[in-house]
């Protein structure tokens, strides 16, 4: 069986790929939820210029294909910056994520009754704590599966950046494939690991969603 | 001094007008309800009381100051008035004890231990001493308004406002909230009530105002008011609500 052969010869070796994957993974959607929430309140900012600025950013972001967007601010910045490839490719992954997470955790936020707000800013919280303390809680909850489909979105997108070197485990898996001359094991192998990295995040996301849900939201306001 | 003192105030939303010259003032202790036909401005002039909306002209005093929605600190004002909404507005991610404890912790800085006896002070007065720990979800709509009651109280406010508070809720829920209520007004609470219960408003006002397209068309005692209504537009009311 050349299957068990490529996973004897791989297992170890691509789980620490797996490691890199994930490292790449974590660190672009961290990134790109703090980018995203920051456009998200540019973009419902009264400011016609804020508003305009964030259009142009989730415009661009949304309008391009990743793998240009990689390459460009691998290589082309590389001029002015220089940037090792895992952090062009996490900064690449989460700046084209965002864009994405804005436009979620925008509706989220406009979907929370304004009549939430009157009554927090009503106790005398400010504009701020209100946001804070009030709304984003239950924008969060609400963008919970919205969220958790872009991150495996993201998951699976951290593929693209083995073509900057990163040695993630695709990039791993080319290496393999190339050397062993067995493609289709090889890679039904390092398929299998992010099918199981995505029901691993899938379930996770399913139990926040439960923990922060359960019997407590209302389901009309 | 007057808690409320409001003198020509006007307020437009786009091409409507719906608050046209509004004078009214609301003394300490005294209980002031405002009846009048739906679309008449009782809720946007109880919104502008707490400068939800922002009047397009006119001078609000609170306590005297005179305030400038662009200059005064608002959430000062704010926490001397409590507002309760028709549609309850509790925090649905939050258990009913922390509905009622959040605003003197993050807005007063009370400590939680403060906070905590406070809030179940509240619930006893409002008959929910044994629901701190329920979801808003879990909860009857005469239980959230009541719970939205004893929010609004924790902040220890100068007033209380209500908009409407029964109207969202099933008529046999609707005594246990207005019982509430006369309690707080029989405590010596200054209250502005919009409101279409005119049993309470007979029996609890102070004094009742009644408006109509933007105006204040006639007020008075309860039973000048209900009993000899002097204006045409407060007879046609009356006669369709009573």
């Amino acid at each position: 069986m050349t299957i068990l052969n490529v996973v004897k010869e791989h297992f170890w070796g691509f789980l620490a790929a797996t490691g890199m994957t994930l490292q790449l993974t974590a660190v672009s959607l961290v990134l790109a939820v703090v980018i995203g929430l920051l456009f998200a309140f540019l973009k419902l900012s009264k400011n016609r210029a804020a508003n305009i600025f964030a259009d142009a950013y989730i415009g661009l972001t949304r309008g391009m294909p990743l793998i240009v967007q990689l390459m460009f601010l691998y290589f082309g910045i590389s001029s002015i910056l220089v940037l090792s490839p895992f952090w062009a490719g996490s900064l690449a992954l989460a700046f084209h994520a965002g864009g994405y997470v804005a436009e979620i955790l925008r509706g989220a936020i406009q979907n929370i009754d304004s009549g939430q707000t009157e009554a927090a800013r009503s106790l005398g919280m400010s504009r701020l704590k209100a946001m804070r303390l009030i709304v984003l809680p239950q924008a969060f909850r609400r963008a919970i599966p919205a969220l958790g489909n872009q991150f495996i979105i993201g998951l699976k997108d951290s593929t693209l950046v083995a073509y900057l070197g990163v040695p993630e485990l695709f990039s791993k898996a080319m290496t393999a494939a190339a050397a062993n001359y067995q493609p289709f094991e090889t890679y039904l192998v390092a398929g299998t690991y992010y099918l199981v990295l995505v029901m691993i995040f899938t379930w996770m996301v399913n139990k926040l969603e439960k923990r922060l849900t359960p019997h407590r939201q209302e389901a009309t306001l | 001094m007057s808690v409320i003192d409001i003198k020509g105030l006007h307020k437009s939303f786009g091409d409507m007008h719906v608050l046209k010259g509004i004078d009214l003032t609301v003394e300490p202790g005294e209980v002031v309800v405002i009846i009048g036909p739906s679309g008449s401005g009782k809720s946007t002039l109880l919104r502008c009381i707490n400068f939800l909306e922002f009047p397009d002209e006119g001078e609000i005093r609170v306590n005297g100051e005179p305030i400038d929605p662009k200059k005064t600190n608002l959430d000062k004002v704010r926490q001397h008035m409590g507002m309760v909404f028709q549609q309850f507005q509790l925090f649905p991610h939050k258990n009913v004890l922390h509905n009622i404890t959040i605003a003197p912790i993050e807005v007063k800085g009370l400590h939680h231990k403060q906070a905590n006896a406070i809030a179940r002070d509240l619930l006893e007065k409002v008959g929910l001493p044994d629901r701190e720990k329920a979801w808003p979800s879990e909860l009857s709509g005469g239980q959230k308004q009541r719970v939205a009651i004893a929010r609004a109280l924790a902040m220890d406010p100068d007033i209380m406002l209500f908009d409407e508070v029964t109207s969202a809720l099933d008529p046999e829920l609707v005594n246990e909230v207005l019982q509430v209520m006369q309690e707080l007004a029989a405590g010596g609470m200054t209250m502005v009530v919009v409101t279409h219960e005119m049993g309470f408003a007979r029996e609890m006002a102070d004094r009742v105002v009644m408006m109509a397209d933007g105006m204040i068309v006639e007020q008075g005692t309860p039973e000048q008011i209900f009993d000899s209504p002097q204006e045409e537009r407060t007879q046609a009311f009356l006669g369709q609500v009573l």
